[in-house]
């Protein structure tokens, strides 16, 4: 039962700030990821929230109190590492059973504790094997056993998943949301991979170079992102951003082709954004003509990369009839569809 | 299993060699029939024959011609004169007359030797003081040394420094610090207490320690890299982990570092032990008026077998006699720590 709050928090390493004034609330139980580029201190951020790292300003209070001072054994939270920092000379019941190494249980309980969380993660057979003699998926599901344990008010979770492959990660996923469904705690999570967050997340929180550029439910960061960052880096393919400028009715195109989005933005210099699933392939018409270099079928789908006036544009046409390369094409839009960004400073304009 | 003479026409053996010595049961080696058709095209069929074998069998030639040398080397230098110091113990020979055999001779009368059992006690002794204590002082400094960034490569030179000092010296240092006063700094130092001196080389109960001081002292440099290579291989999530988990400094000691440390511990229980069974120069040098005095008090094996062979008398059939026991006793004493160290 607990909420967190980060407010202006700020981290410094040897003078060089890598986190500027993070704000953030997350309520009792929410789901919320942490994604963005190497680099841009998502770690940095969870490792302050479990303790392991001085904050340097700013405060961090779970459950409505400042922890900035406390020991993380007395935040009340868990944390899963990516390596899983399970310990390969205990069994897995004893790896589990170092989470409960401080607690006030009798022994009957703990041991009762242990055989539940087991069985919550289908690990009650292997409790007695060393992990070397465990898959990837399983030693994954020893160290969250280890966190869950304690029932912590908060989870935090630093890329558990990129140690996995493809499929697995998958699953994994999916584990750890029926979890969080489950348990109910309140968890941060933290991933480079932007299909990870929109799949688990409540709510998703964009970093990028120690700033959040925008946090929102999966939907929101998707159809109104924040920034031309936000708007490139949700989803893929990638949007695609085009330079166009801003007129009394809405915005041409570097193609000279004009779109009424309205008006507002008269004689500014633009980046107007369409994701590819918003271009249609059309027989004659359309804003946007050019040659298709590459097509990539998928199945379902078949994305083409077209060239128009010297530009890429990634669209999604028709998995039945795809064009082939070479073909010269015609792409429609709906300008509802578009996004559009100051194009000095890639803020999204209302 | 020695060098084939196809093996020269593959530049990349090295590799194959280590891959094989890494990776791979012996397989009996390419066959040997081919030698046969030595015939007039005997290159071409040669490198034929070569290309025939698959990589695998290529990797196994590599290896056993890459191994040839140090096997040749060892048989030279190390296995003849072992099984040769065998065959002596049960001789007679002073070096220069003609070898007899005597049979068990040699050994009855080690057994029947009194000074024999005195060098045998303190040998163990030098064993059973000397590694746990550089064990234990080299892990403390290493632990604690691991987390110290301020001129932490500098202090680990200072550790390190006494392993690469010659024993010799170190000895006639520690000697000159053993002395009474007002030479001895030991003795000083106790003088300004008002503590009465101590003969530390001529007291039969203060010799040993005092000698094998500077022996742990010089092996502690060496002790504490290992031990920090064996810390610094320990990733710090487990300590992180283990923090989130609220479990105290001396619980992670015990349950992690430790635990996690065997490999290391168990490599240094065995060398140091050799070492201390081994011990010579320090003693010899320390006391070299009366070498393992006072009174045997602190006479090791090695020394016994050094003044039986070259002091004077020259029985190099008991000398050897001594080495095959001295032999013996390393194999059981590291035999058995690995046994207790390995399971569990
Ligand atoms: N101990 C440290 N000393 C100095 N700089 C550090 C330290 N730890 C992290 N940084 C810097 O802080 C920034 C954020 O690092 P952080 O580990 O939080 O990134 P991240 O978002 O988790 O990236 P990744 O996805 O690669 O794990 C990086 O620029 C990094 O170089
Ligand atoms: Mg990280």
């Amino acid at each position: 039962m607990a909420n967190l709050a980060l407010r202006d928090l700020v981290k410094t390493y040897d003078r060089t700030e890598v986190l500027h004034s993070i704000n953030l609330d997350v309520q009792d139980g929410e789901f919320v990821v942490f994604v963005g580029p190497s680099g841009c201190g998502k770690s940095t951020t969870l490792r302050m929230i479990a303790g392991l790292e001085e904050v340097t300003s700013g405060t961090v209070e779970i459950g409505g109190q400042v922890v900035n001072n406390l020991e993380p054994k007395d935040r009340d939270i868990a944390m899963v590492f990516q390596n899983y920092a399970i310990y390969p000379h205990m069994t897995v019941r004893k790896n589990i059973a170092f989470g409960l190494r401080t607690s006030k249980m009798t022994r009957a309980q703990k041991e009762a504790r242990i055989e539940e969380v087991a069985g919550i993660l289908g690990m009650t057979e292997y409790l007695d094997r060393k992990p070397n003699q465990l898959s990837g998926g399983q030693r994954q599901r020893v160290a969250i056993g280890r966190a869950m344990v304690r029932d912590p008010a908060v989870f935090l979770f630093d890329e558990p998943l990129s140690n996995l492959d493809a499929q697995l990660r998958t699953q994994m996923r999916l584990e750890i949301k029926k979890l969080h469904r489950r348990v109910g705690s309140t968890i941060v999570f933290v991933t480079h991979d932007q299909v990870e967050a929109m799949t688990m997340a409540d709510r998703i929180v964009i970093m990028k170079d120690g700033h959040i550029q925008q946090i929102g439910s999966p939907a929101e960061v998707y159809h109104a992102p924040a920034n031309t960052f936000v708007a490139q880096f949700i989803g893929a393919p990638s949007m695609n951003l085009l330079d166009g400028r801003g007129t009394a009715s809405g915005v041409t195109l570097w193609t000279g082709a004009a779109l009424a989005t309205g008006p507002g933005a008269e004689g500014k210099a633009l980046t107007i954004g369409i994701r590819p699933e918003d271009l249609h392939v059309v027989e004659s018409g359309g804003v946007l003509t050019g040659i298709v270099s590459v097509a990539e079928p998928l199945g379902s789908e078949t994305l083409v990369y077209v060239d128009v006036d010297g530009k890429e544009i990634i669209a999604s046409a028709s998995g039945r009839t795809p064009p082939v390369a070479g073909d010269r094409i015609a792409l429609d839009l709906d300008v509802r569809n578009l996004h559009v960004f100051d194009a000095a400073s890639g803020e999204a304009l209302a | 299993m020695t060098a084939d003479p196809r093996a020269g026409t593959v530049a990349d053996g090295p590799a194959h060699a280590l891959l094989f010595l890494t990776c791979r049961r012996s397989q009996p080696v390419a066959d040997t029939s081919q030698s046969d058709d030595m015939s007039p095209t005997a290159r071409t069929g040669l490198s034929a024959h070569w290309h025939r074998l698959s990589i695998r069998q290529k990797q196994v030639v590599w290896a056993w011609a890459f191994l040839a040398v140090p096997i040749v080397f060892y048989i030279v230098v190390r296995f003849y004169p072992t099984g040769n110091a065998f065959v002596l113990s049960f001789q007679e020979w002073n070096l220069l007359g003609s070898r007899e055999w005597v049979g068990f001779e040699n050994y009855v009368d080690l057994w029947n030797d009194p000074v024999f059992w005195i060098v045998f006690v303190n040998t163990f002794e030098y064993l059973i003081i000397g590694t746990p204590i550089s064990l234990v002082i080299s892990f403390f400094v290493a632990y604690h040394l691991d987390k110290v960034r301020f001129m932490h490569g500098t202090i680990r030179a200072l550790y390190f420094l006494p392993f690469m000092t010659s024993a010799v010296a170190m000895a006639w240092v520690w000697r000159w610090f053993y002395q009474p006063v007002p030479i001895g700094v030991f003795n000083n130092f106790l003088a300004q207490f008002g503590i009465p001196q101590i003969e530390f080389l001529q007291s039969t109960s203060i010799a040993l320690p005092a000698v094998l001081a500077p022996a742990v002292w010089a092996g502690l440099g060496f002790q504490v890299i290992i031990f920090m290579a064996g810390l610094r291989a320990i990733p710090p999530t487990y300590y992180e982990a283990a923090r989130v988990d609220g479990v105290s400094n001396w619980t992670m000691l015990w349950e992690i570092t430790l635990p996690l440390l065997k490999p290391t511990i168990v490599f240094l229980v065995v060398f140091s032990s050799i070492g201390f069974l081994r011990i010579f120069d320090h003693v010899f040098n320390m006391t070299t008026n009366n070498p393992g005095g006072p009174l045997n008090s602190t006479k090791p094996l090695v020394l016994m077998i050094y003044e039986t062979a070259f002091g004077g008398r020259s029985q190099m059939g008991a000398a050897a006699a001594q080495t095959v026991v001295l032999f013996v006793i390393l194999l059981i004493v590291s035999l058995v720590q690995l046994r207790i160290l390995r399971d569990r």
